[in-house]
């Protein structure tokens, strides 16, 4: 293919999804008159430059279109539903050309050729004015009756939108469709993305995706090139300011480089009106389309990526979230049902909503289906809560077709989009309230090519375990090894707070010799380290296990390098990357793992990250910190619990007996009842810990030697007389004394508003420990 | 391009072609044989050089070795000959690797150690025996027959850890 007919491509490519945006924005203002302008401009140049290429079969359409347009822009025409009807498969059929243009280098001498006839008729009786409602649906059937195939399931409107489209079919379903007045979809979109963006194509350049890839590449090398620098020369004092230059040149470049890759999401969101309209035409629902923040940026592969799992949630959202029209009146809603796609950032992830205001999930359903199924068993689906039992919807079993349609809710393929967003290092969260709606929430990293991982040793050789599925880290003293990990017939188990975690070992699981070896070795299998273990508790895809390594390094944002086909076939490796040491590391797939090492999914707990509410709720119930203060330990409700500090001891201060902290001005006091401070006092270099609590409208610390552990108390019953005992609670299966905040005596100070809990504490909190996450 | 039509032309000169042509190749030693590989495949030579090794990665897979920001996979040469393993010796075993491109991207090659490049003659050129056993028969490229002895040629394409692994299995 030559350059100018690549060139022409690329172009045409970019008019046409400029035309689809503003068709759709056209259903909601007919007499745009910048619209039409618009969309005539995209018409017009295609057939400019197909006659100077010589493509005939463009030119007649893009014709035909043309005069068309001519007349709507003129204002001879105004732009009603059929019309615009009629412009969309115009704009398939150009597609479709474009597309075999690209594959076969000739427009493919059509053996559609009717229909481009057909087509070019329906256009120009379009022109019609008074006809046009009329003549259409005649028409349509005329169309119709050609060999193709008609109204397909909703399947056959996706791809219609996609741009691996056949060239469009006439659908004699959508033609006679009501007047633009009451247009099913009426498009909400802010003015400003919404408008196109002309006068930008002068400063901006097409870069060759090949090119930003290997200038990442490059980029990741002079990283690693730097850090081997900097080790190098820290000792020379005249490279110091060198080597301090070459790291910012460094690291902007990198930045520079990550930001070239970056697309706003309005790239793939502006699929969508099309997608929705035609879809909702085809299912007789109103749908009223909102996007937000289409502004963000994400790395043009995980857009790509992210393609996929979208379209699917939006046909969900529409298919079996947003009710018939009349049963939404019925319920008192609002006719036309809403759609939300929102789009922000949070951290060093995207966040993606898809948000309806349909009939929501039930969840009785969802928990009949998983029984029915045998996903989980009676026992555990009457422990899981509402929002855990909404996982389930995204286990593999679940996700049959008309499980799921009868079921009212959604998952038709759910476990694909979580498998597609899982794949690029993402995470998908499920919101659904009967009735009011559901909101399926991707979280997606900002950048594929740098991932936050943990370093970790096994067999003499390092390993990086992407840091998004560790939830903790339990080191086991050699001493302890034989008693921590418990055998049930071979299988090895890890009590985690009271639960028991499925081990895998990491060293056996790579060298299948080393396994055979250590079985014959020890009929009872039981484990012969005589050096320090580390689990790794990761959950992967509801899987929750624990990865039991030799050692641990330092976390690392590592640079992800692919690997070559025959050892990604291995399937546990997910990659592999250089690590700051210049060594490579492969990078585990915590997921593969599981599978490998038979972690069942369905069966084994299935743990659900909770939302920060619910934490909140949960932690309200009962739960407690557990600390050891000197001798004794003690239970902290969670919920009154601020923050944990580590404070050099120096930092302690006194007024009168009372020990107090000084926090930029504000004075905490502490209770050390069981003198902590006391008993370190001796050695100024040591740390204390003080756990900050709120009491009332004050907040106050309490000293301890260490926190312990999270749990959930029980409640204790006075023997004979079964009155709940108050200030202890059963913890861990130990009757423990609750630290009673009241008791703590305010400090002698005459107003108490300094410790009012609005006040700004600026100091940088450490953060509480992990609930469970 | 013209990696390949080298490779083309050596393959016509097997089926005897008229004029002698000089051709430059790589010489590597893997136990006690003499290899060659066509200078025009081979991107770079690193020289005692780490591959780290991959746990349950097939045999043939010497394993990863760092090349100008890419991780690439190697193939070891000993274990595809059946040669007893020097890679046997733990992770930490260094190699000649010899970064060779080919039609599905780039490759290692571990190889004992690299010799001279020689320059050969179209005319010394033999095909392979018939009695050549059967994976060393899709691996050589038949052998040029100089005054020291048999320089055996590879056919780097089918070195290339995508097709053997293909074929592995």
């Amino acid at each position: 293919m030559d350059e100018l007919t690549r060139e022409f491509l690329i172009e045409s490519q970019e008019g046409l999804d400029r035309m689809e945006r503003c068709l759709t924005d056209l259903e909601e203002r007919p007499h745009d008159t910048e619209l039409l302008a618009d969309i005539f401009r995209s018409v017009h140049t295609i057939k400019g430059t197909t006659g100077f290429l010589g493509f005939k079969r463009l030119e007649k359409l893009a014709h035909a279109g043309e005069n068309l347009l001519g007349l709507l822009r003129d204002g001879k025409l105004s732009a009603n539903q059929p019309i615009i009807t009629g412009l969309l498969q115009l704009l398939d059929a150009l597609r479709g050309i474009l597309r075999t243009i690209e594959l076969e280098n000739h427009e493919g001498e059509a053996e559609d050729g009717h229909v481009d006839a057909a087509l070019i008729a329906l256009l120009k009786e379009l022109q019609q004015p008074e006809a046009a409602a009329i003549t259409l649906s005649a028409k349509g059937k005329v169309i119709s009756a050609g060999p193709t195939e008609l109204a397909e399931p909703p399947a056959h409107l996706i791809h219609a939108g996609s741009k691996t489209a056949p060239p469009a079919i006439p659908d004699p379903e959508t033609a006679p469709a009501p007047p633009a007045s009451e247009a099913p979809v009426a498009l909400e979109q802010s003015q400003e993305t919404g408008k196109p963006k002309g006068a930008a194509s002068d400063s901006t350049l097409r870069v060759d995706v090949v090119l930003l890839n290997r200038m990442m590449n490059l980029v990741g090398e002079l990283v690693l090139t730097r850090n081997q620098i900097l080790q190098a020369t820290s000792l020379d004092p005249n490279f110091t300011m060198l080597s301090r230059r070459l790291d910012m040149v460094t690291a902007d470049l990198r930045e520079s480089v990550m930001k070239a890759r970056m697309q706003p999401v309005s790239n793939v969101f502006s699929k969508f009106p099309r997608i929705i309209r035609d879809l909702s035409q085809l299912l007789n629902r109103k749908v009223r389309l909102v996007m937000e923040g289409q502004e963000t940026e994400l790395d043009k592969s995980l857009l790509e990526a992210i393609k996929d799992p979208l379209t699917h949630a939006v046909r969900n959202s529409l298919d079996h979230g947003i009710e018939m029209p009349d049963v939404r009146a019925a319920a008192g809603k609002d006719p036309e049902g809403t759609l939300k796609l929102r789009a922000y950032q949070e951290g060093s992830h995207v966040i993606i909503e898809v948000s309806d205001d349909g009939a929501g999930i039930s969840v009785d359903r969802v928990r009949k289906k998983a029984l029915e199924r045998s996903l989980i068993t009676a026992q555990r689906a009457a422990q899981l809560g509402e929002r855990e039992l909404l996982q389930l919807i995204f286990l593999p079993g679940f996700s049959t077709a008309e499980a799921i349609t009868n079921v009212s809710g959604r998952g038709v393929g759910m476990d694909v989009v979580r498998t597609n967003v899982e794949k690029i290092g993402g995470k998908v969260e499920i919101d659904s309230r009967a009735g009011q709606g559901t909101t399926l929430r991707l979280r997606i990293p900002l950048t594929l090519a740098i991932v936050p991982a943990l370093i970790v040793r096994s067999l003499g050789q390092s390993f990086a375990l992407p840091q998004g599925a560790l939830s903790e880290l339990v080191h086991i003293a050699p001493e302890q090894v034989a008693t921590a990990i418990e055998w049930l017939e071979g299988t090895p188990l890890y009590r985690l707070r009271g639960q028991l975690l499925p081990l895998i070992f990491l060293d056996r699981l790579l060298s299948p010799n080393l396994q055979a070896a250590r079985q014959a070795e020890s009929r009872s299998d039981e484990p012969m380290s005589e050096h320090d273990q580390f689990i790794a508790v990761l959950d992967a895809d509801g899987r929750r296990y624990g990865l039991v390594v030799d050692g641990l390094a330092d976390p690392e944002e590592i640079v992800v390098k692919p690997l070559s086909s025959v050892l990604k076939s291995i399937g546990i490796y997910s990659g592999a990357t250089v690590l700051g040491s210049g060594d490579l590391a492969l990078i585990l797939d915590p997921g593969a793992i599981a599978t490998r090492g038979g972690v069942a999914m369905g069966k084994a707990e299935v743990k659900m990250e909770l939302s920060r509410e619910d934490e909140e709720v949960e932690a309200a119930a009962s739960k407690f910190l557990l600390v050891e203060a000197g001798p004794r330990r003690a239970a902290i409700p969670l919920d009154d619990v601020i923050r944990i500090e580590r404070i050099p001891f120096s930092r302690v201060e006194y007024i009168g007996y009372r020990p107090v902290l000084n926090f930029q001005g504000q004075l905490l006091p502490i209770e050390d009842s069981a003198g902590v401070i006391a008993s370190t006092a001796g050695n100024p270099t040591a740390e204390i810990i003080v756990v900050v609590c709120r009491e009332g409208n004050r907040q106050v610390g309490i000293a301890v030697s260490h926190v312990l552990d999270v749990g959930a108390g029980g409640e204790l019953f006075e023997a004979g007389s079964q009155q709940p005992a108050s200030g202890v609670t059963l913890l861990n299966d130990h009757v423990t004394g609750i630290v009673d905040l009241r008791s703590i005596q305010p400090l002698p100070i005459a107003s108490q508003s300094d410790f009012d809990q609005n006040s700004e504490w600026s100091y940088e909190a450490e953060p509480l420990p992990e609930v469970r996450s | 391009m013209s990696a390949r039509s080298t490779a083309k032309s050596t393959l016509a000169l097997r089926k005897g072609a008229a004029a002698p042509v000089m051709l430059e190749m790589c010489s590597v030693r893997v136990g006690p044989t003499l290899f060659g590989l066509p200078i025009t495949h081979i991107l770079e030579i690193l020289g005692n050089a780490r591959s780290q090794s991959v746990p349950l990665a097939p045999e043939f897979v010497g394993g990863l070795v760092h090349y100008r920001g890419e991780v690439l996979t190697t193939v070891s040469l000993r274990q595809l000959l059946g040669l007893p393993g020097k890679e046997m010796q733990g992770a930490d075993t260094r190699h000649d690797i010899l970064v060779l491109e080919s039609a599905g991207g780039c490759f290692g090659l571990l190889v004992d150690s690299v010799g001279e490049v020689l320059t050969v003659s179209s005319a010394d050129h033999e095909p392979n025996p018939s009695t050549l056993e059967g994976r060393r028969s899709v691996l050589f490229a038949g052998a040029y027959k100089l005054p020291q002895g048999l320089l055996v040629m590879l056919d780097p394409e089918q070195l290339d850890p995508m097709r053997l692994g293909a074929t592995a299995a």
